[in-house]
């Protein structure tokens, strides 16, 4: 009886509860959360400034991190490296691999208010083939692009080409397809842009060279359906206003976290990360090792125009004695041949076998003597800003000074150091950092081929690689593709083009009240709130 | 002039300033002309396994960033810097010497040399340098000709003061009527009655030269890496403030000692060649 009477009490009390509390209750204290969660200025400490903020010209990723914001991609990758659809709605294969029916979502707004069509995509897409490196790479193969309606385009290519939406997707500088406004394709043509209309979360206000870059929330942005994750998906503006710094000196930026002035600061030293985690104002972010530390030799010039010049310097560098000197913290860094990480598809486990981590100071003589060095000094050319470079190029003038080689550093600002490397001559090595999320080993072909990238390779060596990569594209059997990258490897470390040195991981730290904020290889400030 | 410099000599020496200045830089003077001598270790050899140790009886002030010997690098250093300071003083009166017994002797020439100069000296020395660094790149070489035509103005400018207040003496005017050249003139009677203001302001200058060169390093324009200086030490010890402070410290502390004392012995010096103070002691 008393129980009976127990589950009758409750049962009332829900039913007058549930007279009491309206049915949209949930919904709308969920919906104060989230409005609770607008507003606030993030002050932004990045470690260089960009010479533009045109993606499509220029191999700088800083570029395309901060620019996020305000261009997108028609695919986007999502944490788990997978393209997903952003401003494309979906996509269809069809014609052996030849043809992409990529479909676009309706109702996507730029920043003056008008609706995105396929006349804006083509646009951009023509400008990325033309200007773009990864465009130019796919440029040879593509036969057409087809507008079928205001929201429906076909690419087209003459073979097939496997890789295709990968290198859309591509994080990295260079490579990256972003659809811009129309009017500003027509504007600047294959100039640098300097007017920004994009679909991103944020409008691009003004950008001071060398100081600072400001973003304003973009009110009438229209998010993509999908589940938030990393790149791709729904992106909520929550912060009003983003505000990048160019802060050069990582002490600054580390202070300027301390002292509230900056809410995340990129790429602080390594060797500060127990104090980092010590402090409860500030959150460490570890980027999982997403960086490779390249040596890059101008293959145009003596003593780089042989192979066993190229390959000496691999045999000349103690690439540990370089972990420590670059990274530091032996946490930060690991040694490492292969171009894909471990669990990617395209991993190998025996890239650079025998050749590479074999510090063998004396055959790296022998080298040099067969490959008819006589003896001039190398220059290498590398940033002063960029720690990993700066400590990186010192490193390598002392380890190249102990096999006889006399080295002349020449250290400077971003910008000078990109416009120096471009340039046929003058320098011998250049030290750089590639990204290790490189969804497809086709993409490789952008930095190795003839004359591609800042290489300058152009011999019967670099026309055979060519050649692995054209067999590369085509094939879409995985292992049958997986033997000729493997191919690519071995050919890779014969030759020796460039070399990765070692991979490495990169310490952020961002302001304990930043809320949501995610460990993506480049920093994104949609999504996030301060609490 | 020499009976003044050695009737005050004597009272000087007992300042208790000037002698520890005196002291210590002869102890620099002294390690720095013997470094290879007293440590066995390359100011330039990386062994980044075995960065960032604190002082030890192997590392005297411990190792840097790439395992480098601290002690050995402020050694190399602080030569480096006392070679900066050496070459600044000689061609500032060099060149101040010359273009200021030209604006003082000659004057004619005195009203044009002397705007151009006050045109120089309305830059603060140190902006001059950097703008010619960044222009010629940087470099022990291009840092030495870069400060020495920062400071050369002000050079000039008290060698002509001092030829303005002699060259109408009495016994220059001896010289004139017994047929003297003026090149003897200049250099037997008139410069060596200027030659206290002209070391005075030498001491300073080579203070400020080593104090500068610093400052320029710390910019990333000066002596460049990975020879070392004091000033580019204390630059790339900014990251590791907070994990390996002696880093830092030991370079900062050299180049306060070395500051200090050169500007104490210039304040001695002072003394010691003014005749007003002759009878201060």
């Amino acid at each position: 009886m008393k129980k009976t009477l127990k589950v009758s009490i409750a049962l009332l009390l829900i039913l007058g509860l549930s007279l009491i509390i309206p049915p949209n209750h949930f919904t709308v204290i969920e919906a104060q959360e989230n409005e609770e969660r607008y507003g606030g200025t993030i002050n932004i400490a990045q470690k260089m400034a960009v010479a533009h903020l045109d993606s499509d010209n220029s191999t700088d990723w800083l570029i395309t991190s901060m620019m996020n914001h305000v261009y997108e991609g028609l695919f986007e990758f999502d944490e788990n490296l997978e393209a997903q659809p952003h401003l494309a709605k979906n996509y269809e294969i069809t014609d052996e691999g030849r043809k992409y029916i990529v479909e676009l979502r309706e109702g996507v707004l730029f920043h003056n208010g008008e609706e995105m069509t396929s006349d804006d995509v083509m646009a951009s897409f023509n400008r990325w083939l033309e200007v773009n490196g990864a465009g130019s790479t796919v440029a040879p193969y593509f036969k057409e692009i087809e507008r079928v309606s205001d929201y429906e385009l076909n690419f087209i290519f003459e073979e097939p080409y496997a890789p295709f939406i990968n290198i859309l997707a591509s994080p990295v500088s260079n490579q990256k397809f972003v659809v811009r406004h129309q009017d500003i394709i027509e504007e600047f043509g294959s100039d640098v842009i300097t007017d920004h209309i994009g679909t991103g979360p944020y409008k691009y206000l003004d950008w001071i060279p060398d100081r600072n870059l400001r973003l304003e929330r973009f009110e009438d942005y229209q998010p993509s359906p999908l589940e938030p994750s990393y790149y791709s998906g729904e992106r909520i503006p929550y912060i009003e206003n983003i505000i990048y710094e160019f802060i050069t000196e990582p002490t600054v930026r580390v202070s300027g976290v301390q002292t509230g002035q900056f809410d995340f600061a990129e790429e602080v030293p390594t060797d500060q990360f127990e104090m980092f985690e010590a402090n409860p104002d500030i959150e460490p972010v570890v980027i999982y090792p997403d960086q490779m530390a390249m040596f890059i030799m101008n293959n145009a010039q003596p003593p780089f125009d042989n192979k066993y010049a190229r390959q000496a310097m691999v045999y000349a560098l103690d690439l540990e004695e370089l972990g420590y000197s670059m990274i530091g913290n032996p946490e930060f860094w690991r040694l490492e041949a292969s171009l894909h990480e471990e669990g990617n598809p395209w991993y190998s486990s025996t890239a650079g076998e025998g050749i590479y981590n074999n510090y063998d100071p004396e055959k790296a003589e022998e080298l040099l003597e067969k490959a008819g060095y006589d003896g001039t000094p190398l220059v290498i050319v590398s940033g002063q800003d960029d720690r990993v470079e700066r400590q990186g190029a010192i490193a390598i003038q002392d380890q190249l000074e102990k096999i006889g080689v006399e080295v002349e550093l020449q250290l400077f600002d971003r910008p000078t150091v990109v416009e120096r490397r471009a340039e046929k001559e003058g320098w011998n090595i250049h030290l750089s950092t590639f990204s290790k999320i490189v969804p497809d080993p086709q993409i490789h072909q952008g930095w190795t081929g003839t004359n591609k990238w800042i290489l300058n390779w152009d011999d019967e060596y670099s026309a055979q690689m060519d050649e692995i990569f054209a067999r590369m594209m085509v094939e879409t059997d995985y292992e049958a593709r997986y033997e000729i990258v493997e191919e690519f490897y071995d050919f890779m470390w014969e030759t020796v083009p460039y070399f990765n040195m070692l991979d490495f991981s990169r310490l952020n730290i961002v302001n304990s009240s930043v809320q949501n904020f995610q460990e993506a290889w480049q920093p994104f400030f949609w999504n996030i709130w301060f609490e | 002039m020499i009976i003044l410099f050695f009737s005050n000599l004597s009272k000087i020496v007992k300042k208790t300033n000037f002698r520890i200045a005196i002291i210590i830089i002869t102890i620099i003077l002294f390690s720095i002309i013997f470094t290879p001598y007293i440590t066995e270790f390359n100011p330039r050899e990386n062994n980044s396994r075995n960065r960032l140790q604190s002082p030890s009886l192997t590392h005297y002030m411990g190792t840097d960033e790439f395992g480098r010997d601290i002690f050995a690098r402020v050694l190399y250093g602080a030569r480096n810097s006392i070679q900066v300071g050496i070459s600044v003083v000689v061609l500032t009166i060099i060149f101040g010497g010359m273009v200021g017994v030209l604006a003082g002797y000659y004057s004619k020439l005195d009203n044009v040399i002397m705007r151009i100069l006050d045109g120089l000296m309305a830059f603060p020395g140190i902006i001059i340098a950097i703008s010619l660094a960044a222009i010629w790149g940087g470099g022990k070489y291009n840092i030495i000709i870069a400060l020495s035509f920062s400071y050369f103005p002000k050079m000039a400018r008290i060698v002509r003061s001092s030829i303005l207040s002699i060259k109408d003496l009495e016994y220059i005017e001896s010289a004139k009527a017994i047929g003297a050249s003026n090149t003897r003139i200049i250099f037997r009677h008139i410069l060596k009655n200027s030659i206290s203001p002209i070391m005075v302001q030498a001491s300073f200058n080579f203070a400020r030269a080593i104090l500068d060169e610093a400052a320029l390093s710390f910019l990333g324009i000066g002596i460049m890496p990975p020879n070392p200086s004091l000033g580019g030490m204390i630059s790339d010890a900014r990251s590791f403030l907070t994990v390996a402070p002696w880093i830092i410290t030991f370079p900062g502390i050299f180049i306060v000692v070395i500051v200090l004392s050169f500007n104490l012995i210039g304040d001695g010096l002072r003394d010691l060649l003014d005749p007003h103070l002759q009878n201060n002691y």
